[in-house]
Parts: structure tokens; sequence; C-alpha cells
């Protein structure tokens, strides 16, 4: 044979068997490249993905935190700004996340020189903004899925399945779901019946502000709570902050105050502490029993774990008459290892947070 | 024809006081939280002569003087101010289409008050930083118009320059706050009355106080200053000082109200130009009677904006939603009918 | 009183204004002319410090207006610009009355006595029913009657008038200038007016002051001073003077 030839011929196939390598093939497709998926996302937009889905920019950090529960964070080629400067959560369950090139301003805008630069197979939006999706859609000619929780369980796990779908790990996706599911109907049925008219009435007063509260969120729900802002705004607007009065509050008169406590307690202008002191909400039955205390709440949207743990806590605060279990925290971090496969989140997030306190049970 | 015109000033003056404080009633009775008109009469009465039953602390006292009356007072002056503050702007720059907003004082008080309010935190009060960067906008303004601050078009091409400037330094502001903070600021920045507290008010309500007490004094002095620099220096007035001041105290009453509620707009341009139409362009009669109908336009537009709804519609929105429209048409005008 | 210019200089871009010594006697009414560029209005305005001269003294009775605090400067003297320029529709009143302005402290509004000189005023310049009225309702000669009037509210003894006559029809302009006239006569003001038409100014005028280029050319009586050669070297043309009926014209 022609020596030529065959060194050719041997470097084409050496060339072919990198290129193979480089980019393991999916369990079950053996060596075939995988059809694309369509998918709806939350702006019901039909969006075609690639099947083989290698690199992902996520601007949205719920979205981020599911893609790293679902074990495919090391897909990741970029990372939000919300998640690089001021989570504190995600340095516990993803450290090398940190590390990822920045792709959005403090408005979580994309940068689309970063996009370009970083290639991503597909990108995930927020669907707040309408045009956004279209609009990287267009000038990236890569597609653009526009994903969001909504402040609703049913959207949070439907975010989960599609998102597993999409990246080739239903499986994992099952398990997670189903995992929230049990935990789920385990508060259910460790809770004592209460029939709707007697569920405390709960106002959350969130994003640093004493004014303004989600207009729809599940947790207060499924704790066996009653929001008292539900109706305020349109439902379909779903997790959207409504801005109230001062008055409307009060005439409001909810059983339970929740403040937003997921941040540094330094930068709080709303504390528990603030509400018990306030002169014009000294006749509120919250105040007056003492029933105000933190929670969780979120920030651009939700973390699939904390989420869980939150309702779990509130459960404990809102239906005192259940079972004692095993502590929050342990819970807490059972929770976050199942999730992240990490130790001790859930205890290291409350140090950060000085949330001890408050999730001493 | 004088004699009428002399009773529809009477009328009009008699009106300006009455107004606000009918308003002032009707805002004390609207609120999410129900009182029926006799409690707030009771509890009123309580408080003006106390020595009823002593009955702890009551829900209507806490609405009603914790919640509704700062927000009324805020209302009452910040109303005036904004309306006064136009007048004598509008005087001193020969111009019907100057007001606080149009000199890019709302902007620069705000980004004063977010840079504030985000570097010093809550505990300081925004009002100096307001104040401050309130005074640098006009004399940007001043500057860039130049020479020619008398024609229409070229000191409100300058005010918008420099609101734009100020807002794009707001943004940058916005770009280096926490999160945390961040979104305060956004939501500060819409103009509400309803954030204020007895706290806030301690400062604003002085200050402004004050500060439209003396340019009601300096009324009269407002027609002289309207004939313009060489005229009115050749009339023997001290343009220089008289025009730093009445600057500066437009300037201070605008910084003091946006400091604490927003930016809430058109309302020094509307009021000083109606009551012009009504009474004439002797600033006498404007500065006193605009200070009244701005208090009343302001209470209004609040009453509105919390009573409508069981959220909060920013009072700024409502403001600009009548004042646009009507600058527009003065626009139009302006070449025709200077009042 | 009398009033004296001593070495005054102005300098605007490439204009340069220049009186070395002048001076204005009471109870008589002078007339500056000159041609257009001549300086007439801006040296008006350095007597009445409106703009503030680059050298040089006026004195006002002896003393250095530069030196006055405003207020009293505008009671010694006051000045009557050509255009009123008002962006807002005053009455009549109203606009008379911020000649007060020298009377009435920051915080105070008009007293009796301001509100008696305005409507004196307004009396001897023959508007005394327009008070009430709006001043853009009024025609261009009644606006110049008001602007005097705002003048005369100031009571000062010194009348400066920046061309009076300018746009007005002849009986306007005869009635302005009359009016001036009694101003010096009448009431001992010393008054300067300057003035386009020389014909008005050779009918009024007890003194004449020649302008051109920034400097004086002449200045003193009209009998002493007034020839063709002076004529045609202020105004680059051939003029003559002829006697008619005993009154002085110019012809060209």
């Amino acid at each position: 044979m022609n020596p030529a030839r065959t060194a050719r011929t041997a470097a084409l196939l050496a060339w072919i068997a990198l290129a193979v390598l480089r980019f393991p093939a999916p369990v079950g497709a053996a060596g075939q490249v995988p059809a694309p998926t369509t998918v709806v996302d939350s702006l019901n937009r039909s969006v075609s993905v690639p099947g083989k889905i290698g690199r992902i920019i996520s601007l949205e950090p719920e979205i981020t935190r599911i893609i790293v529960a679902l074990g495919a964070g090391d897909r990741l080629v970029g990372i939000d700004y919300f998640l690089k400067h001021h989570d504190h959560l995600f340095p516990l369950v993803f450290p090398e996340g940190l590390k990822l090139p920045l792709v959005s301003n403090q408005a979580q805008d994309l940068s689309l020189e970063e996009a370009v630069r970083l290639r991503p197979d597909v990108v995930f939006a927020s669907p707040s903004e309408f045009r956004m999706a279209e609009s990287i859609e267009r000038k990236l000619a890569v597609p653009v899925v526009a994903l969001a929780s909504m402040g609703r369980f049913a959207g949070l796990i439907g975010e989960i399945e599609t998102l597993g779908r999409i990246l080739g790990r239903e499986e994992r996706a099952a398990e997670l779901v189903a995992f929230f599911q049990e935990r789920l109907r385990a508060l259910d049925r460790s809770a004592s019946p209460d029939p709707p008219g007697e569920r405390p009435s709960v106002y959350l007063a969130f994003w640093n502000s004493l004014v303004r509260t989600p207009v729809s969120y599940e947790p207060v729900d499924a704790a066996g709570g009653r929001n008292a802002a539900s109706g305020v705004l349109p439902e379909y607007l779903g997790a959207a902050g409504a801005t109230i009065s001062i008055e409307t509050l009060i005439a409001w008169d909810p059983e339970v105050i929740l403040v937003q406590g997921n941040y540094p307690p330094e930068e709080r202008r709303v504390s528990v502490g603030t509400v018990l002191r306030d002169p014009r909400l000294a006749s509120l039955r919250a105040v007056r029993s003492g029933r105000v205390h933190y929670t969780f709440g979120f920030w651009y949207w939700w973390d699939p774990a904390l989420v869980l743990v939150e309702t779990v806590y509130l459960s404990g605060l809102l239906r005192p008459g259940a079972p004692a279990g095993p502590g929050l925290v342990a819970t807490g971090d059972a929770i976050f290892k199942e999730f992240y496969g990490v130790e001790g989140a859930f205890s290291a997030l409350c140090r950060i947070l000085d949330c001890h306190e408050w999730t001493a049970r | 024809m004088s004699g009428r015109r002399d009773k529809r000033t009477t009328a009009l003056s008699v009106l300006a006081v009455v107004l606000p404080l009918a308003l002032s009633l009707v805002a004390l009775n609207v609120g999410a939280y129900r009182i029926p008109p006799q409690a707030v009469f009771t509890t009123v009465a309580e408080a003006v002569f106390p020595g009823g039953d002593g009955s702890g602390p009551s829900p209507y006292a806490d609405i009603l003087f914790r919640v509704r009356l700062p927000r009324l007072l805020l209302a009452l002056f910040a109303g005036a101010a904004l309306a006064v503050s136009g007048a004598s702007l509008q005087a001193l720059f020969r111009n019907p289409l100057v007001f606080e907003f149009s000199l890019g004082i709302s902007n620069g008080a705000a980004f004063g008050a977010a840079l504030s309010l985000v570097f010093l935190g809550r505990g300081f009060p925004p009002q100096p930083a307001a104040f401050v960067f309130a005074l640098l906008a006009v004399l940007l303004v001043v500057a860039i118009a130049g020479r020619s601050a008398s024609q229409v078009v070229t000191i409100l091409l300058a005010g918008v320059i420099v609101s734009a400037l100020f807002q794009a330094l707001l943004s940058l502001v916005e770009v280096f706050a926490n999160p945390y903070a961040l979104q305060s600021l956004v939501f500060w920045l819409m103009g509400s009355l309803g954030q204020a507290t007895w706290k806030d008010l301690a400062v604003t309500l002085p200050v402004i106080g004050a500060g439209v007490t003396v340019l009601i004094l300096m009324r009269w002095r407002l027609n002289v200053l309207s004939l313009g620099e060489e005229e009115a220096r050749s009339l023997g007035l001290d343009t220089t000082r008289d025009k730093i001041a009445v600057i500066a105290l437009a300037a201070l009453v605008t910084a003091a109200a946006t400091a604490v509620m927003g930016v809430v707009s058109w309302v020094g341009l509307i009021v000083p130009h109606l009551v012009r139409m009504a009474v004439g362009a002797d600033n006498r009669k404007v500065v006193p009677l605009s200070a009244g109908y701005g208090a009343a336009l302001l209470l209004l537009a609040d009453t509105i904006a919390r009573g409508a709804a069981p959220f909060e519609i920013p009072v700024g929105i409502l403001t600009s939603v009548v004042g646009i429209p009507f600058f527009i048409v003065l626009l139009k005008k302006s070449g025709r009918i200077w009042l | 009183m009398k009033v004296r210019v001593e070495g005054l200089e102005f300098s605007y871009g490439a204009f340069s204004l220049r009186v070395p010594g002048l001076a204005f006697a009471e109870g008589r009414l002078t007339a500056l002319v000159g041609p257009n560029g001549a300086g007439k209005s801006t040296f008006l305005k350095c007597l009445a410090s409106v703009i503030p001269p680059g050298r040089g003294t006026v004195f006002v009775d002896g003393r250095d207006v530069a030196g006055l605090p405003g207020r009293e400067r505008a009671r010694l003297v006051g000045y009557v610009p050509q255009e009123p320029a008002s962006t807002f529709n005053y009455s009549v009143l109203d606009f008379v009355l911020t000649g007060r302005a020298a009377f009435i402290p920051v915080f105070s509004s008009p007293a009796r006595r301001d509100d008696e000189a305005a409507r004196e005023a307004l009396r001897f310049v023959g508007l005394e029913d327009f008070g009430p009225r709006p001043v853009f309702a009024l025609s261009s000669g009644e606006r110049r009657l008001a602007l005097i009037a705002r003048t005369l509210a100031q009571q000062s003894a010194v009348l400066l008038l920046d061309e009076p006559t300018t746009f007005l029809d002849p009986r306007h302009e005869t009635e302005v200038m009359e009016l001036v006239k009694r101003l010096a006569v009448e009431r001992g003001k010393t008054v300067v007016v300057s003035l386009h038409a020389l014909d008005m100014a050779l009918k009024f005028a007890d003194d004449m002051v020649f302008m051109k280029g920034g400097a004086v050319v002449a200045a003193g009586r009209p009998d002493d001073i007034l020839d063709e050669a002076l004529l045609r070297s202020v105004y680059d043309i051939p003029m003559g003077l002829r006697n008619v009926d005993g009154t002085r014209i110019v012809v060209r």
C-alpha cells in the first residue's frame, strides 16, 4: 500500500476518533447524533433545541440552579451577574461556577460579545422581558428558551422536567421531581386537616420593603397559610410583586407577618425588629402576638432545594401542632444533599444569613 | 370689568385656602382601612382635647395620626413647594414653560438623594445631598443656556440635557447599588408619598415651610425680576443676589420634597399656569394662590393614588398623565400667548 | 441734579466707547444724536449703570454712582429702555408699579405711597384710565408712555431715555417729546434723550451731543454748535440747515 495514503488514512481515522471522544455520546445513543427536541417555554413559544447540548448560557438564576441540580453544571459556559456577585447559596453548592466568565450586567442583560465568544448551544432566559428572548435568538442565531416557575410548584416541576428533557437528564429530573413531591405530601400527611377558614392569614414583606409583597407564593399555601395579598393583582402575574399601602396592610390585619431574610442582616431595611417596633403597626394581631418571623423568600426566582426547605420551615411555623421530626437544619442539609450532592450546605447558609435563631426548632 | 376680576380674585383666594382644608378632611376619611366619619371626628377631637377614657392604642388613632396624617401633610407641603417653586422660576427665567422638572432640578435632587441613600445609608437624611445636586443642576442649565437664557427653546433644551445627564448618573448609581438597596431605590424613584414617616417629615416640613414662606414674601420682587436682567438692574435691584436667592429657594424646597417622595412632576407647571389664566400675571396673587392650589392638587392626586385600588399607583404617574398633554398644549400655544 | 462724566471708556468686541468728559445740567433736555452704531445706547446704559463701564466715573450730584448701592442709584437715575421686554401680561398699573422697586424692600409689597406714585406717573403721561388694562393690549405708543410712566414712578432726578420716539407716528412722537420736555422744565429733572430724528432734537432740545464711532464729536447748545459742516462730518452725507418760520430744520 502506498505509505502516504496509509499515513493520511491513519491521520483521518485518528482525527475522527479524537472528534468522537471529545463529545461523548449520550447514554443509549450509541454514537448517533440525537434529533433536535421541541419544547414550549413559559412564553408559549415553540423552540427547537439541538438534541445534544454541550454549552449552556443561563441568564436566569433559577434555571442555573436547576441545571446544577440536574448534574449538568459542567456544561455551563458562563454565569450571570447576580449569581456571581450576590447570591450566597450558589457558591456553597457549585463553587466552580463562580470561575465561569460573566455573561450579563447588573440588569441581567446578556452581553452579546461574550455570548458570541462562548458559542452556546442554547440560552436560557427569563420570561419577564417579552422581547428579550426573541431579540437574543435573532442576534445570536441560537435557540433561546424562556422559563420561570412564577411562584408555583407546578411551574417549578415543569421547569425541572423540561430542562431534564432538553439536557438529556430525564432520569435525574424524574428523581428530583419525585423527591420534591414526596416531601410535600409528607408535609400534608403530618398536618392535621385544617378547614380553609382556619388557615392563618400571612403577609409577606419581601424585597427589603414593608409594602412590596408577592401576590402568589405557593410555599405559604402548601404550609397551611393563606396569602393576605392574593387577588390584589391578576393571578397570571404569578409571584410578581404588588406594592400596597401601609394602610392596606393594617386593614388586612394578618395573623402572621413574614419578612424576607435570605440576604445579609446588615443590608436589611425591614427586619423583624423594625416591624415589631413600627408604631404604625402596633395594633396588628401579628405584632401584638409576636408572630413576625423571617422566611427565605427569593431573589430572581427560586432555588429548588431552598424553596422546599422553606416550605418545611413554614409548615412548622404555621401549623405548630405538627409532630416533631428531625430539626430544620438537619432536614435542610438532607434536602440540599439530595439536590446538589453537597454536605452541610444549609447549615453553611444559615451561618451566613444568621438564620439559626429563626430556624431553631 | 375690573370689578368682576377683583371679585373673582377674592373668590379664588378664599378657595385657595378652603380647598386644601376640605380635601384634607376628605383625605382623612379615605383609605383601605374603613373608619366611619364619626369615628374620624371623635378620634381627632380626643387628640386635640385629651381627657377621654384613655382606652389604649386604638387602631383608628394609629391609622389617622401615623399613616394618613403624615401623608396628607406631605402632600400639602410638597404640592405647595412644587407650585411655588414653579411660579417663581417662571418669573425669574421669564418663561412660562420652566418649572423644577424642565430645569433639571427634579432629576438632580433625585440623583443626590439616591447617592445619599445608597452610599450613606438610610440613617443619614437624603435632603442635603438632594439640595446640593439640585443647585448644581440649575447652575449647569444656566451655564449651558448661556446668554440666550431668555429664549424659550434654549433653556428648555439645556434643561433636557441636564435632566438626561442626571438620569444617566442615576442609572450609574443603580449599577453600583447592591440588589437590596436597588429594590427600594427603584420603587422610590417612581414617586410615592407612602414611604414618608414622621421622622422624614421632621426635616422636610420645616424646610419646605420656611422656603415657601420666603418665596411668598418675595412675590412682588418677582414682578420686577421678570422684566429681565437689564431693566431690573436699572430699577435698582441687585439682580445677581436676588436671582441666586430665588433659585436656591426653589431648589431647596423641591429637593426637600423630592428626597422624601421621589420624582413627582408637572405640578410646578400646571398650577401656576392655571392660576395666571384666572387672576393675571401679578405674582402678588400668583405665588400665594399657587401654594394653595398646588397643595390641593397634589393631595387630590395622592388620595386617588392610594384610594383607587388596593395597590399603590405611583402618584408621579398620575401627575404625568395629566401634565404631559398639558405641556404639549402649552408648548404649541407658547408663540401666541404669554401669560 | 447735575450729571458729570469723567474718563468713561467701554469696549465690546471691536467697538469701543470713549467719553473723556461731559456734563448734563438739570432742568434741561439734552438730545444725544448720531448715526447707527455711534454708541448712543451704550453710552446711556453706562450712564444708567445698566452696564458697568470699563473705566471712568459717572457723577450724579457729585456722587460716584458706581459706588452707590442699586437702590440709591435707582432713586437718582432712571433709565427708559428702547423696548420693554415683557414676557408676562401684567396690568398697566402693576407694570408701572415695578418702577418703585428701589423703594420696596425685598420681602415687602407696594404700600399706598407706591400706589400713589404709580398713579401719579400714569396721570402725568396721560394714561390715568389705563391702570387695569393688560400691557399687551396697548398700542406701541401707549406702551412707550407706560414705560416712561414706570421710570417716572421711580421719582429719580435724572432721566435717561433710549430712543423713545422710534417707530412712533408723528403725533405720538410729538406727544412723547413734549412730555419729556415738561419733565425737564416743570420738574427740573436732568433729561437725556437719544434720538434719530434730528427734527425732534432741534425742536425740543436745550443741549445737543453729537456722537460718532464711539466718541463725542460736539456738545453744546444747538445755536452754538450746529452747522452744516458738523452734520456732514457726523452723518457722512451732505445735509442742509434751513430756517423756516423761525424754526431750524434739517434737509437732505
